[in-house]
């Protein structure tokens, strides 16, 4: 019978505490475990489990070593899907690629991409805008309502207007933006087919910090009223959506934030919320890397978890909504 | 009188710009209060300014080093390159009452504060 290794223990608290808190006292202890185990002969398992708390607790070091390191960080992206208030720093200018995919509908193969080339600058401390060209990619199959498709498109343009309202710093614990971004659609972002669409996605912006420079949270309001015309469709067809989201994120290290997402949606006939057509809660989490002052990564993934649409007895909207989202966003300031 | 929600977004959008522009207008140079600080040897000096609170605030930035900096703050919402040797001015919009760190953004150690009182 196996005698209880001690670091054994203490590396599967380390693990489990995921770098969070492990004072030097144990790093020293694990280190003086990992000789007595080779002194011992011990199983090479041992060594290797020891060895790879080992490794747990020098990023765990680092970072307490960087715990005054936290600064003040832009929370632009670090919700994913969720906006944050802030704008940039005035003189600010940056290229960045954005990816976004809707995946899975009812029944076969779904799946549109969203590839967008944006230009942000920031001219004030109150005021920034993205200006944006988007391309399309549809892969659909099967899918019940849609015809199969597989295309790659130039889409459109957009661009985005934000605001500062309130910034978040000494005086005010929150910071309030709120956002405009116009579009203009050469191609049906949910069937791939040919259309003339324009829209604008209509944001406000709230967050905070919960604890300073580590635990942020957003909420977003959202408001997209559309109107769009098929290539063979005389008329124009008025549509709307609503959108409630909320995010938490935390800073795992200064240059590391993940955190969760929760968005509510709803899409309607008309402008100003005429018809219901559906419904749809998505929840995901979000990661955000810094690989340097000026480049960063940030990444999103949602899925339906509830949902439903008018006169279908199914479980969430597939109709209005994909199952699955994603979005990746690469951003290079100069 | 009802407007159509087209005619209403649009005004929105055009109120959102209009506010943009006016933010972009500079702040009155006669009201504002002038801080100077410099760069030698990758350190600011001072390393704390010292300003009124509510009134809108110019920095002097003077880069005695012979490398570039970036003065940047995410607390003043402001980045600006000084070149080696030169100087910049940065206008600040008016303050609550704080601490304010900025740094050089091409090297990040080098930090001060703008205390705002």
């Amino acid at each position: 019978m196996s005698i209880p290794c001690l670091a054994h223990l203490r590396a599967r608290y380390c693990l489990a505490t995921q770098f969070v808190s492990v004072d030097f006292g144990l790093r020293d202890s694990i280190i003086e475990e990992i000789l007595s185990c080779i002194d011992r002969r011990a199983t090479f398992r041992r060594c290797l489990f020891v060895g790879a708390a080992l490794l747990c607790l020098y990023p765990t070091n680092s970072a307490r070593a960087q715990d005054t390191a936290f600064h003040e960080a832009e929370d632009k992206y670090m919700f994913g899907f969720v906006d944050g208030s802030d704008i940039g720093n005035e003189g600010e200018k940056a290229i960045e690629f954005e990816t976004t995919g809707a995946f899975q509908k009812r029944g076969g193969r779904y799946s549109a991409v969203e590839q967008e080339l944006e230009f942000e600058q920031v001219p004030t401390q109150f005021f920034a805008y993205e200006l944006s060209a988007h391309a399309m990619a549809h892969s659909i199959s099967g899918v019940e309502g849609l015809d199969n498709i597989n295309n790659v498109a130039f889409s459109g343009a957009s661009a985005k207007l934000r605001y500062l309202i309130i910034g978040r710093g000494p005086g005010s614990p929150i910071g309030l933006t709120i956002s405009a971004e116009p579009e203009w659609s050469r191609i049906d972002g949910t069937d791939g087919t040919q259309t003339q669409d324009y829209s604008s996605e209509f944001r406000i912006v709230a967050d905070t910090e919960f604890i300073p420079n580590r635990l942020y949270a957003a909420f977003n309001l959202i408001y997209v009223p559309e109107t769009e015309k098929g290539a063979a469709d005389p008329n124009w067809q008025n549509s709307s959506g609503l959108g409630l989201s909320t995010a938490l994120a935390y800073r795992i290290t200064p240059t590391v934030t993940a955190g969760a997402a929760l968005e509510y949606d709803c899409a309607y006939n008309g402008l100003a919320f005429q018809t219901f057509d559906g419904h749809a809660l998505y929840l995901g989490p979000t990661l955000q890397i810094n690989f340097s002052p000026k480049i960063l990564l940030a990444a999103a993934f949602m899925a339906q978890v509830a949902g439903h649409a008018p006169n279908d007895p199914r479980a969430l909207d597939l109709t209005d909504f994909s199952q699955y989202r994603a979005n990746l966003k690469f951003e290079v300031e100069f | 009188m009802k407007r159509s929600p087209i005619k209403m977004l649009s005004l929105a959008i055009a109120a959102l710009m209009l506010g943009s522009f006016a933010s972009m207008l500079p702040a009155d140079a006669e009201d504002s209060v002038t801080v100077n600080i410099s760069l030698k040897d990758h350190r600011f000096q001072p390393a704390e300014l010292h300003a009124p609170a509510k009134k809108p605030i110019m920095i002097i930035v003077k880069n005695l080093d012979p490398a570039p900096a970036e003065f940047e703050s995410n607390m003043l919402r402001v980045e600006k390159v000084v070149t080696g040797g030169g100087t910049i001015t940065l206008r600040i919009r008016p303050l609550d009452p704080g601490r304010y760190r900025f740094f050089d953004d091409f090297h990040q150690e080098t930090q001060g504060y703008l205390v705002v009182q």
